[in-house]
């Protein structure tokens, strides 16, 4: 009886005929989403270090409060409306662009919103005496940013970061609302063709094989600097 | 004949916001000068020094730098300010660089030498304040003596024609004092430019050239040591210099 549950359970869940069948198809998917999912953590990275770098350099107020704003609006909402309202939207405004740069651009967005507040806050953790040290000695206040202040401050943020990497990745998921081919979309398709499971169990697993290296290497990376 | 002046501040004003904390300042430092500045706490010692190097703006006055008011608005203070080091209360190293790239930074962004040339004058440095056997080091390794040495070797390497030092010591702990002031005496005695912001009323006798004592955001004594320590000054200063002598 309990035998039963178990080849059950096997052919349900982790039935290999299927993943042979399926398995083309979702590889494809993967190439897709490690594609956009690298370009959204440059982006997004990139992205929010300058916003936050432009946040400390502005002296105008107003262009402070619109950063915030962009900040604050963007971590606010979830991802999915900006997702949607972006793709059904633009349209409207005569501009139409496909569901993978949909998908780039609204990732890198809201990843930029979350880095900038990190490295904001490394930023402010930062003794002043960093910048008048690098100052003192005749470096630029670009070169004082470059080489003495953001290295520390995205260190000091790593852990945030590499959090909001991984939600950022997880997040490609979201693309197949608007029909964008990645791993989970292309998955539940499989699964409902072959009225089988699997491919969902088979996308976990690939997730866990997309995530892992980006935990490895921010473990390396903390502990590289801790040792100093 | 006197040596040419090579600092020069000029009836210089500092506010901040309604506190003026500088009110009319003029000092001098000729070439090969030391010159200490000693007084009460909150009498404008640090921000009279961040004046000088324009890390604070001055309200008003003017600082002249090597025969060039360096206030005016055209000045890339940049340049000036290779020219002219600072060694901090606190350090300031860079934490995340070691001791070799924190003093071969700025000769590398600033003094435009590649990674090789760099490396060497900062080994140079380095020799100076008896700190090259830590190149390797990073500044949280270090002792507070340590990290104030590379501080003054950071400094040094750009060869500056002057060299701010703000309470130097202030922030180490007594047995480590000592060290960081024997460096600053065998600068001296390399004919290195100073003016020190101190309270080791020892070394400000002992060393400096002239002793500027500053009260409530002015100079209110500026003479040898022979003369400010032989306690015919002012009935403030005296009793400023009399807590110190006193611990004696
Ligand atoms: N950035 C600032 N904003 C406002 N007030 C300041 C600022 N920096 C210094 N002050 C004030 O200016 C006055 C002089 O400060 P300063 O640091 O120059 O004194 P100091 O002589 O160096 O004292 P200490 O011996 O304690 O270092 C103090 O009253 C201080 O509170
Ligand atoms: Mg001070």
């Amino acid at each position: 009886m309990s035998q039963a549950a178990d080849s059950g359970l096997i052919h349900t869940f982790f039935n290999a005929d299927i993943v042979r069948q399926t398995s083309p198809m979702v590889m494809e998917a993967v190439g897709q989403t490690i594609a956009i999912g690298v370009l959204v953590i440059v982006a997004g990275i990139l992205l929010g270090t300058a916003l936050a770098t432009w946040r400390f350099h502005t002296q105008s107020r107003v262009l402070r409060a619109l950063i915030v704003g962009y900040v604050d609006v963007l971590r606010a909402m979830p991802p999915l409306v900006i997702l949607i309202l972006v793709y059904f939207a633009l349209p409207y405004v005569n501009i139409s662009i496909g569901s993978v740069l949909a998908t780039f651009l609204c990732l890198s967005v809201i990843l930029s919103a979350f880095i900038e507040e990190c490295v904001w806050s490394g930023i402010m953790t930062l003794p002043k005496g960093q910048m008048e040290a690098a100052r003192s000695t005749g470096m630029s206040w670009w070169q004082s940013m470059r080489h003495v202040i953001l290295p520390q401050a995205l260190r000091l943020s790593l852990p945030q970061i590499t959090n909001r990497c991984i939600a950022a990745i997880k997040n490609t998921a979201l693309g197949s609302v608007i029909g964008f081919a990645e791993i989970l979309g292309s998955a539940q398709a499989a699964s409902s063709d072959y009225a089988n499971p699997t491919p969902l169990t088979l996308c976990a697993i690939l997730y866990i094989g997309l995530i892992y290296p980006l935990v490895l290497a921010s473990r390396y990376l903390e502990h590289r600097a801790g040792i100093r | 004949m006197q040596k040419k002046i090579i600092l020069e501040a000029v009836d210089i004003r500092k506010d901040y916001g309604d506190l003026r904390v500088l009110n009319g300042v003029d000092i001098r430092v000729r070439e090969g000068e030391l010159v200490s500045i000693i007084g009460p706490s909150g009498s404008g010692k640090s921000s009279l020094l961040r004046c000088c190097n324009l890390l604070e703006r001055p309200t008003a006055g003017q600082i002249i730098f090597d025969g060039e008011d360096i206030t005016r608005d055209t000045v890339n203070i940049n340049r000036v300010r290779q020219n002219m080091g600072m060694v901090f209360q606190q350090f300031n190293l860079y934490p995340h660089l070691n001791v070799l790239a924190n003093v071969s930074l700025a000769l590398r962004c600033v003094g435009k030498l590649g990674k090789a040339e760099a490396n060497a004058v900062a080994m140079e440095a380095l020799t100076q304040v008896d700190m090259a056997h830590k190149r390797d080091a990073f500044p949280g390794q270090l002792s507070g003596g340590q990290q104030q040495r590379v501080g003054i070797a950071r400094a040094v390497a750009l060869n500056p024609k002057i060299i701010l030092f703000d309470e130097p010591t202030s922030a180490l702990d007594p047995e480590l004092v000592s060290s960081v002031l024997a460096v600053m005496k065998s600068l001296r005695e390399r004919g290195m430019t100073m003016l020190v912001v101190t309270h080791e009323m020892g070394f400000a006798r002992d060393l400096s050239d002239r002793v500027i004592f500053m009260d409530g955001g002015v100079v209110a004594a500026n003479d040898t040591p022979d003369v400010i320590f032989s306690s015919q000054g002012n009935e403030r200063m005296r009793s400023f210099l009399s807590r110190f002598l006193n611990e004696r």
